[in-house]
């Protein structure tokens, strides 16, 4: 009855990203099992785990790059075929080849092509989107700079842009403060949570366990989902150590001894 | 039957009459250029290799092509390279993703397995029948026939205009697969569109420069024109150029020294590269040193005008002797150094002793300001020790550009670290 008023309540619980039961192998050896989670739009998550722990692969599979074995991700209640551009990514620092002939906003028109199709030609309009999208991150004086010529910061805003340029309402960041200092760590801190307030959602794989506490919710994950929620429900001692923990769980004893047997 | 015998060449390359020149001339452009555009996508993907195994595998295609047709007619010949080429691809993808074998290794896995099948075929054509390996292997293109050329134009029109038609998507999977096939992209598809339209070229290519080098066509102007500009479009442009131009310069060299054309094309690809890497703008080896030697100039400009600046407020003579020691600079270096500032309108000369001017007294200002406030910068965001303060904001004042943004930072603070006053902006 006071549906007029609510609104805002429930569009804040809205769900924009949900897992069910997600379960991915590499090489018959499962590395990520049975992960359920939802994420409410409009919240930043902080993906935390060891190496191997599949960060990587939990956002191959999310971006549908990978195939699960099992289990379903919807966006908006939507597959990944249905919506590729609503997800965006933004790739680790390492992972660029920063010497490919491109200028800051060849790349932020990048992220116009997937709707472009072949033959699409980027236009004024939508150079005109890209430079708005520059401008939002606050790096439109630079547009016409090689990618190389940019700061570590710059060079995660950058990508961003295109990810925005790309109309993305989700956002995956895939370590964006390795080798970044402190200041520009609380400047890409202080975007993420603008874009969080205009209504994106961010997904963000975290290596450095010192800034846990600035993000809405937390996913603790090792192979599986050790823990999901408010940093100050979740971010415990014991559920770091058993998500950081070196010992095996049996789960995964249980699978070597597989492999063994199956050799 | 073919014997490694045919593989010595006559010591006359120009037997063939001088008419038939512009033939082969102008499929040796065509396929320089050709070979160059492509080559931009062979160098930024890393995929160098994969040129190589790709003029090697076609062997074997362009032997069961003539075995087939029973002629060398272009048709068959294109055909057999475009599916050996693809096979090419392929194999190395399925090699490489189903056992633990790395790319590299896989490309050389395949390619020279389908060149060795190749040489067996050979050995076994019927006897008598005219098989020119040695043309395969280094190329003629005086021998280029009218037909030959009919087709190179042909894959240059389609291959060119492929590359413009789609030049967005193919730069988008060249810089960035994995958002590529995010977006939904068939990366897969483009990938083994490059592998076609490059096995076409390269067979045309065999003609002009053989087997062995024509890889040097594709990776060679690509790299040059790679050191010279930051725009993918103007890579494309410049190493289509480049490639042409090495064929027409290299069949310029080859007839002044009665010299083999294929390889002569390939030296000439290699002295545009190097000239291109010695005098890149951007990149060069000369442009940069000039830069460096510039940059250092002006510094030390900088750091002449800051302490005319502190002796002239300080009311202490303007000597040289205090110049150098304040701005820690040699008392020899001087003189040009005031003939930079002088020119610049920053100092002026009288009686040997050196006076601010108007422009350079502000400039001075700019440079304190900016020094301050680097080091109130440093002070309260980099985890440097305060006694180390001073000397980092000795190098980074000079990025004064910077200033107004350091300031803005920092709220526009008073004092800096040290407490003296940092100037205004204009003061």
């Amino acid at each position: 009855m006071q549906e007029a008023n609510i609104p805002s309540e429930t569009k804040a619980k809205q769900v924009a990203i949900s897992l069910r039961d997600l379960t991915v192998s590499y090489q018959e050896k499962p590395v990520l099992r049975s992960i359920s989670m939802d994420v409410p739009k409009g919240q930043i998550v902080g993906i935390v785990g060891p190496n191997g722990a599949g960060k990587s692969t939990l956002i191959q599979a999310m971006l549908g790059l990978v195939q699960p074995d099992a289990g379903q991700i919807r966006y908006y209640g939507r597959p990944i075929s249905e919506c590729r551009q609503l997800v965006g990514y933004v790739p680790q620092t390492e992972s660029v080849d920063w010497d490919f002939p491109v200028t800051v906003l060849d790349v932020v028109l990048m992220g116009h092509f997937g709707r472009l199709k072949w033959l699409g030609r980027p236009g004024r309009k939508h150079r005109e989107e890209a430079l708005h999208a520059l401008e939002t991150v606050g790096m439109a004086p630079y547009r016409n700079r090689h990618i190389r010529q940019l700061s570590g910061g710059q060079q995660q805003r950058v990508f961003l842009a295109r990810a925005l340029c790309q109309k993305a309402e989700i956002l995956f960041l895939d370590e964006p403060f390795g080798g970044v200092d402190a200041a520009t760590e609380k400047a890409i801190f202080s975007l993420m949570n603008n874009l969080a307030s205009s209504g994106h959602t961010l997904l963000v794989v975290n290596h450095d366990l010192s800034v846990l506490d600035r993000y809405n919710q937390l996913l603790l994950l090792n192979q599986r989902v050790i823990a999901y929620g408010p940093p100050r429900l979740v971010a415990s001692e014991e559920n770091l150590r058993q998500t950081y923990g070196g010992r095996l769980s049996l789960l995964d004893q249980a699978d070597y001894a597989m492999a063994d047997h199956l050799q | 039957m073919n014997s490694l015998a045919a593989l010595t060449w006559e010591p006359q390359y120009w037997s063939y009459p001088f008419t038939h020149l512009p033939t082969g001339l102008w499929t040796s452009v065509l396929v320089g250029a050709t070979c160059g555009v492509l080559g931009c996508f062979v160098v930024l993907r890393r995929m160098a290799l994969i040129g190589d195994a790709l003029s090697h595998a076609i062997l074997p295609g362009v032997v069961i092509a003539f075995l087939v047709t029973n002629n060398t007619g272009v048709w068959g010949l294109l055909l057999g390279a475009l599916l050996a080429g693809l096979m090419t691809a392929v194999l190395i993808n399925v090699v490489s993703h189903n056992s633990r074998t790395k790319e590299d290794s896989a490309i050389g896995i395949v390619f020279t397995a389908l060149f060795a099948l190749g040489l067996i075929l050979i050995s076994m054509l019927p006897r008598g029948t005219h098989f020119d390996l040695k043309c395969f292997v280094f190329g003629i293109p005086e021998a280029v026939t009218f037909a030959e050329f009919s087709l190179m134009t042909g894959i240059a029109i389609v291959v060119l205009g492929t590359i413009t038609l789609l030049y967005h998507p193919l730069k988008l999977i060249s810089f960035d697969p994995i958002v590529a096939t995010a977006m939904g992209l068939p990366v897969l598809f483009f990938h083994y569109l490059l592998m076609g339209m490059i096995s076409a070229t390269v067979v045309a290519g065999l003609k002009t420069t053989g087997v062995i080098l024509v890889v040097a066509m594709v990776i060679t102007p690509a790299s040059a024109a790679y050191q010279i500009t930051n725009r993918f479009s103007n890579m494309l442009i410049l190493a289509g150029f480049f490639g042409a131009l090495s064929a027409l310069l290299g069949t310029i060299l080859a007839y002044v020294l009665n010299a083999p054309s294929g390889p002569s094309m390939v030296l000439a690809a290699t002295f545009i590269f190097v000239a291109s890497m010695l005098f890149s703008p951007t990149h060069g080896y000369v442009f940069e040193k000039l830069r460096k030697a510039r940059l250092k100039r002006h510094i030390e400009g900088e750091d002449i005008l800051k302490a005319l600046y502190k002796l002239e407020n300080s009311g202490q003579t303007s000597t040289r002797e205090n110049i150098s020691k304040d701005a820690g600079l040699a008392i020899d270096g001087l003189p040009p150094l005031f003939g930079d500032l002088i020119k610049e309108g920053h100092i002026m000369l009288a009686n040997g002793q050196a006076t601010l001017t108007e422009v350079g007294r502000e400039r001075a200002v700019e440079m304190v300001r900016s020094h301050r406030l680097w080091e109130s910068y440093l002070a309260e965001h980099a985890n440097i020790a305060p006694e180390d303060i001073h000397h980092h904001a000795e190098k980074l004042e000079h990025a004064h550009e910077l200033a107004d943004e350091v300031d803005r930072t920092l709220g526009h603070p008073r004092h800096d670290p040290h407490g003296s006053e940092i100037p205004g902006k204009g003061d």
